[in-house]
């Protein structure tokens, strides 16, 4: 398992601590983790320490399948300095609500179609990308089109 | 739940209110001396003397640091707090009424700073470190960016057009045509806003408020002491910081379900006085998006329908909103053309339109203003004030 310094190192910008550095370690192998309360069953995302509904501590980071249905979307036409990001062609973001509960919500860019392709209502599935030397989880529009 | 709870109720005023007015550009002065400058104006203006103040209550910069600027002598009791300021006026309210202090020197200070514009960078002073190392990157809705997500959210739920955010800019605009201490009084036209620079779709420049230097001071004490003092005072009626618990940009709930509805259902609660008893209404716009969600969830309409009911209520000539033929919004010109004061200067504007010190812009007969202050996430604020 890599160290917690080599962890930190992996993803300078991002503020790392106990309670998502498991997240952060299932990025580096391509696994997106979300906190689920193994006693009562909720997922919740950011990582917390405790499950806010029954107040249970044992959460433990699981895989979700990375499909879901775009919530929240944004393209920026100007945003901070990212490898192999220049906004010449506003970026998208999107907000994805994922299949695994309602309101269970990820952010991340979506790539590989046209922008006007991309929007509130489609579906999308994880895919991830190399930046700067670490995973980047991202999403890319489903096949199979709207849900 | 919203307790109607409220022994604050009209035992605490806001005295006076001074600003220094804001520059959109960097000033060639420091934090310190602006937030000296309106604090020493407040003072005086309500014919008291650094001796009387025994609480200090800002954001930036600190309050030991303000004491030993104006040497004030003795403070009993005093807070630095995260903005928007209703949060400073709500606990400066309640540490006079519970007898922490009697006389609070409350003050804010908008400064232009790396997180708000990276044109302060050119200013080595302004530097401080921040804006160097790397950010999280822009795969995130997290902060600001929040805003322009629900933003879009609310296009796709209820077909809103760009326009409609305009028209908040457009009031904006034509109110601060007559507020000298605005920063921004250029006339301010549909096609112009429209052509603005796109910054993160759907909102562009004009969508986003205008970072500046400046600083406004309050004095807030007794509604006893304030009417003895030289100003007529503004008593606060109710006040509330509304948060619920998915409170991530990304994972609140709906439009509809955010600290907004804490807000307005606490004030419900709080106040004696309805939305019609409202006389001057000051819903924050630091987005223009913010402000279309207020106006929908303090019940001015139904939800979706704030575009329609400013086309209802605005002059097209002028650009200037008045509800119900009434009530102006954000008379000063709010954030995006009096300037990002994180809510401040709607407060201080407020109080002026309750005194009944707004210069031109004076609403006749102002004896209630609604402040609803802040956006969604971890910064709604509702705040009643009442003429004393
Ligand atoms: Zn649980």
């Amino acid at each position: 398992m890599v160290s917690d310094e080599d962890l930190v190192g992996k993803f300078p910008g991002q503020s790392l601590d106990r309670d998502n550095a498991a997240h952060f370690r299932g990025r580096l192998e391509r696994r997106l983790l979300i906190n689920r309360c193994e006693a009562c069953g909720l997922w919740r995302h950011p990582p917390k320490p405790v499950c806010p509904r029954c107040w249970s501590s044992s959460v433990r980071p699981t895989e979700v399948a990375g499909t879901g249905t775009i919530h929240l979307l944004i393209f920026l036409h100007q945003g901070p300095p990212a490898e192999g990001v220049d906004y010449s062609k506003p970026y998208p973001v999107a907000t994805v609500e994922l299949d695994e509960q309602p309101g269970l919500r990820f952010t991340g860019a979506v790539m590989g179609a046209p922008n006007d392709a991309i929007a509130i209502g489609e579906r999308v599935r994880l895919d991830w990308i190399e930046r700067a030397g670490a995973p980047l989880p991202i999403f890319r529009l489903a096949e199979e089109g709207r849900r | 739940m919203s307790s109607s709870r409220n022994p604050l109720k009209d035992k605490v005023a806001i005295a006076g209110a001074a600003t220094t007015g804001f520059t959109p550009h960097n000033t060639e002065r420091s934090h310190a001396s602006l937030a000296a400058e309106a604090c020493i104006k407040v003072i005086r203006e309500c014919g008291l003397t650094a001796a009387d103040i025994d609480g200090i209550c800002g954001s930036n910069p600190s309050a030991p640091m303000v004491q030993s600027m104006l040497g004030i002598p003795e403070v009993t009791w005093f807070a630095n707090l995260p903005i928007p300021f209703v949060n400073q006026v709500a606990t400066a309210s309640a540490a006079v009424a519970a007898g922490l202090a009697e006389v609070v020197l409350a003050y804010h200070t908008p400064y232009r700073l790396p997180w708000n514009t990276a044109n302060s960078l050119k200013d080595p002073f302004r530097r401080g470190g921040m804006g160097m190392g790397p950010g999280p990157g822009p795969d995130t809705v997290a902060g600001a960016v929040g805003y322009t997500a629900w933003a879009s959210r609310y296009m796709y739920e209820y077909g809103a057009k760009k326009e409609h955010f305009g028209y908040v800019a457009l009031n904006g605009r034509a109110n601060a045509a007559r507020n000298p201490a605005a920063a921004m009084r250029e006339p301010l036209t549909m096609d112009d806003y429209l052509s603005a620079r796109m910054i993160r779709w759907p909102l562009c420049l004009l969508d986003m408020d205008v970072p500046v230097d400046g600083a406004d001071a309050f004095i807030i004490t007794t509604a006893e002491r304030a009417r003895d003092l030289k100003l007529p005072p503004a008593l606060v009626h109710a006040a509330v910081l509304g948060m619920i618990d998915h409170n991530e940009e990304e994972q609140t709930p709906a439009l509809r379900d955010h600290g907004q509805r804490v807000v307005v259902e606490t004030l419900k609660a709080k106040s004696d006085i309805g939305l019609d008893g409202v006389d001057v209404y000051f819903p924050y716009d630091g987005f223009s998006f913010i402000t279309l969600s207020w106006l929908e969830m303090v019940g001015y309409c139904g939800p979706g329908e704030a575009g329609a009911f400013l086309e209802a209520n605005r002059d097209p000539a002028t650009g200037r909103v008045l509800i119900n033929g009434r009530v102006p919004m954000n008379p000063h010109g709010g954030a995006l053309s009096e300037g990002g004061t994180q809510g401040s200067g709607h407060i201080r504007e407020a109080v002026h339109q309750l005194q009944g010190l707004a210069g031109e812009r004076q609403t006749p007969d102002a004896r209630t203003a609604l402040v609803t202050a802040g956006g969604f996430f971890f910064n709604a604020q509702g705040l009643v004030l009442r003429k004393g």
